[in-house]
């Protein structure tokens, strides 16, 4: 494993990659953001709790494709082209206009839909690539004081989030043995919601109590630093991003 | 150190004072127990002490709270960081950071200290905790005790005058609780820490501290040494409610004292028998059960029966297995190996509502099963869901807790109070076998009087089979009457409450402790032999 960048680095390279997919909207740009991101991936995935985020993600993302793609086939507007097949044709009253279901797919319909879905699910892969690579408290430590507000937040939302995954499983199964039933979103969410806003409040109140935020200056206990190969990474990220809108 | 003058605490939105005219002083040094029923203001008296209450909070502050000469009204938390360090009730949701070091840094970081004098000082707050070797770990797996050890370096590495810690042992085991015990000790007695905690598990903390800050439930307010509060006090520690049964002269605070004190007595009194109960038949069969996470064997081969009419205690240290046995018995987690007997039927050939039917579970957090906004909507529920007649859970609630209103929000019940409730709610479908995960957390004394007799009441009239993991030793000595230890996963004991809990000696109740070598848990215990002299 080679020794891990600055997390800007890892935050820009991203970033930029995304904007390239985006902006260049193309399926070979999308792969080839996809290859790089995993490659990062595999030399400087850490040991934290997010380490599995790019996989997540990738997962979330062919899901994404099928229900874009199973969308586009059921609803999605007529497309000039070579016929695949044709759907039965689901007359809607007349307040719904403007709106099809079902009719005839075409060759054209169908890919553009999972092509739409594969852009957005490149963006998706590559924010949990991301989060793979340098945990989002990492970022937080180079932030600099003057974002203060800003800090708080994410770190809040931050360190929440895993520990809801595990409260949902925890008081879904309290429920589930209480009542012998699949518990409804309405007996989840109400103790989930005390229990997050407790902890929240706790979380800000340690660190208001540590003095943080009351500095303009901080120091850094084991500074991270810029290195020549940052650069390197950083521009490769920009340079790939410039090409794929160019072309 | 800290000096209160005539302080009064009001929240917005309320109408009764939390504090009223409080005040008390304490030196450098000493170590102060805040001692209370649950809902009395202890915690906010903590938090008081940094500015936290009412700089973070809001509510109305009369009076003037002065620590080491600086006033919490003028001085906001952060900029108390250097003389206060607070310790919260839940350290794992106080953690900034992913890691040890990074954490111990963070207040140092946020106060620019320079990058040498950090070093040293995370090194040295290491060091006083012991978690050197565990400096480069990820947080999220410390473990209980360890993750406790670090909040407190956390507010070390500020060089803190006082340190406040609310409730620092209510989640750990015995002997993870002594660990927490003697660094607070340390730092009183070599650095002159002055210490202020919280704590409802008295017999933990009686023998270390120098004063007592009793908050009555009525507002009223008494400091003092331990000797003095405690005779007066309605909230004592098993080896206090010892001396005054035996209606000594004397009170005493540490083991060593009332040994002292009741010489005579150990060597003069006869043995007695604990009363014998008939245990029912066998309502839960474990045979072999082994549940392996990944690589990690968490249970190793384990047997075990529960019987009608019968308390069984389930015991270990953090991590012993203890919770991975429970939600095998309640069919969360299927075991790898080995079969589960639901009176005589295989527990994964029972459906769902017949297991809830038979098997009634109290979730460590009893809140998780609260979702509506009264108690009375929370009662009519179960109503509904066990096809009882209107009102019948309710009643069931009242007769345990007569003092609960149904119009009142759940959430604002006191943690006895909800335990209660959510012990009503389960119970209301009459369940053969109830298990409970951990339910004296944050219980004070007198709520955990009520759990005892009830639990007592269920297995006896109604011929419940009841299991109860727990770390506190002094319910286990006082209801169960079968007792099983695990440790690493395996079953290292199994027998009457009695033998195991003499066994080790870490895991003795006070009474047991003061009267070694003789076979007594509890004060009840000491007082039938004392009847049978008589």
């Amino acid at each position: 494993m080679s020794s891990t960048l600055h997390p800007l680095t890892f935050w820009s390279i991203f970033t930029a990659m995304a904007f390239g997919v985006i902006l260049s909207d193309s399926t070979i740009s999308a792969f080839v953001a996809l290859g790089g991101a995993a490659w990062i991936v595999y030399h400087f995935r850490g040991d934290g709790p997010w380490r599995n985020s790019f996989k997540w993600s990738l997962i979330a993302g062919v899901y994404l494709i099928a229900i874009r793609a199973v969308a586009g086939i059921v609803i999605g507007v007529p497309r000039v082209g070579e016929t695949l097949f044709t759907l039965p044709r689901i007359q809607l009253p007349s307040w719904m206009p403007g709106i099809r279901i079902g009719g005839p797919v075409t060759w054209e319909r169908l890919s553009f839909s999972i092509h739409e879905g594969l852009i957005i699910a490149t963006v998706i892969a590559l924010f949990g690539a991301a989060n793979s690579v340098t945990s989002p408290r990492k970022l937080l430590r180079v932030m600099p004081a003057h974002t203060y507000q800003l800090a708080v937040t994410l770190t809040i939302a931050t360190s929440v989030f895993p520990q809801l995954i595990s409260s949902i499983t925890r008081i879904r199964q309290a429920q589930y043995l209480r009542s012998g039933r699949r518990p409804r979103i309405s007996q989840v969410a109400i103790p989930l919601l005390e229990e997050s806003l407790g902890r929240a409040v706790a979380l800000a109140e340690s660190m208001e109590s540590k003095g943080f935020g009351l500095s303009k200056a901080q120091s850094r206990y084991r500074p991270i630093t810029y290195s020549h190969r940052d650069l390197f990474y950083i521009l490769s990220g920009f340079i790939f991003a410039g090409v794929m809108v160019a072309l | 150190m800290i000096k209160f003058s005539r302080v009064s605490l009001i929240y917005p939105h309320s109408t009764t004072t939390v504090i009223e005219d409080l005040s008390f002083e304490i030196s450098e040094g000493e170590m102060v127990l805040v001692m209370g029923h649950t809902g009395s203001g202890k915690s906010s008296l903590l938090r008081l002490v940094n500015g936290l209450v009412p700089h973070h909070t809001g509510g109305i502050l009369a009076g003037e709270i002065v620590v080491d000469g600086r006033s919490t009204r003028t001085s906001k938390p952060g900029e108390l960081a250097g003389i206060v360090g607070i310790v919260g009730q839940n350290p794992i949701a106080t953690f900034v950071t992913d890691t040890v070091e990074e954490e111990l840094a963070f207040g140092l970081e946020a106060l620019n200290f320079p990058n040498d004098v950090m070093r040293k000082r995370v090194e040295e707050a290491l060091d006083q905790v012991g978690l050197a070797s565990l400096r480069n770990r990820d947080i999220a797996t410390l473990s209980g005790g360890e993750q406790q050890r670090l909040a407190i370096a956390a507010a070390l590495v500020m060089h803190p005058k006082v340190l406040v810690l609310d409730e620092p042992t209510s989640a750990l085991d015995p002997v993870a609780s002594e660990e927490i015990l003697a660094i607070l000790h340390r730092l009183v007695h070599d650095l002159s820490i002055t210490v202020i905690l919280a704590e409802h598990r008295l017999e933990r903390v009686i023998g270390y501290v120098d004063r007592i800050l009793l908050i009555e439930g009525d507002g009223s307010t008494a400091f003092g040494t331990p000797e003095e509060i405690l005779k007066k006090s309605e909230l004592v520690p098993p080896i206090v409610r010892l001396t005054r049964a035996l209606n000594l002269e004397e009170i005493g605070t540490s083991t060593r004292d009332v040994r002292r004190i009741t010489e005579q007595l150990r060597s003069e009194l006869r043995d007695s028998e604990r009363p014998l109960h008939v245990a029912g038949k066998v309502l839960v069969a474990a045979k072999n059960i082994s549940v392996n996470y990944g690589e990690h064997q968490a249970l190793k081969e384990i047997s075990l029966d529960l019987h009608a009419s019968e308390i069984t205690a389930l015991m270990g240290r953090n991590g012993a297995g203890k919770s991975s046995l429970i939600k095998a018995l309640v069919g969360l987690i299927e075991p790898k190996s080995g079969s589960i007997e639901i009176d005589g039927v295989n527990l994964s050939q029972l459906k769902q509502s017949e297991r809830s039917n038979r098997i009634g579970y109290i979730p460590q957090e009893p809140g998780d099963l609260l979702y509506l906004t009264s108690v009375s909507d929370e009662c009519d529920r179960a109503d509904k869901d066990n096809k009882l007649p209107t009102g019948a859970t309710f009643e069931l609630l009242h007769a345990m807790l007569p003092s609960i209103s149904g119009d009142s929000h759940p959430r604002d019940l006191s943690e006895g109070e909800r335990l209660t409730l959510v012990l009503a709610l389960v119970l209301s479908g009459s369940p053969e076998i109830l298990i409970l995960d951990e339910p004296t957390r944050g219980l004070d004394y007198s709520a955990k009087n009520r759990l005892m007799a009830l639990l007592h009441n269920r297995a006896r009239e109604r011929g419940t089979a009841v299991f109860i993991a727990t770390h506190d030793v002094e319910i286990v000595a006082e209801v169960a009457d079968r007792t099983i230890f695990l440790a690493d996963g395996e079953k290292v004991a199994d027998g009457t409450t009695l033998d195991v809990l003499l066994a080790s000696p870490a895991f003795a109740p006070q009474v047991a402790k003061v009267m070694s070598p003789r076979r007594w848990l509890t004060v009840s215990d000491v007082l039938r032999s004392q009847e049978l002299d008589q």
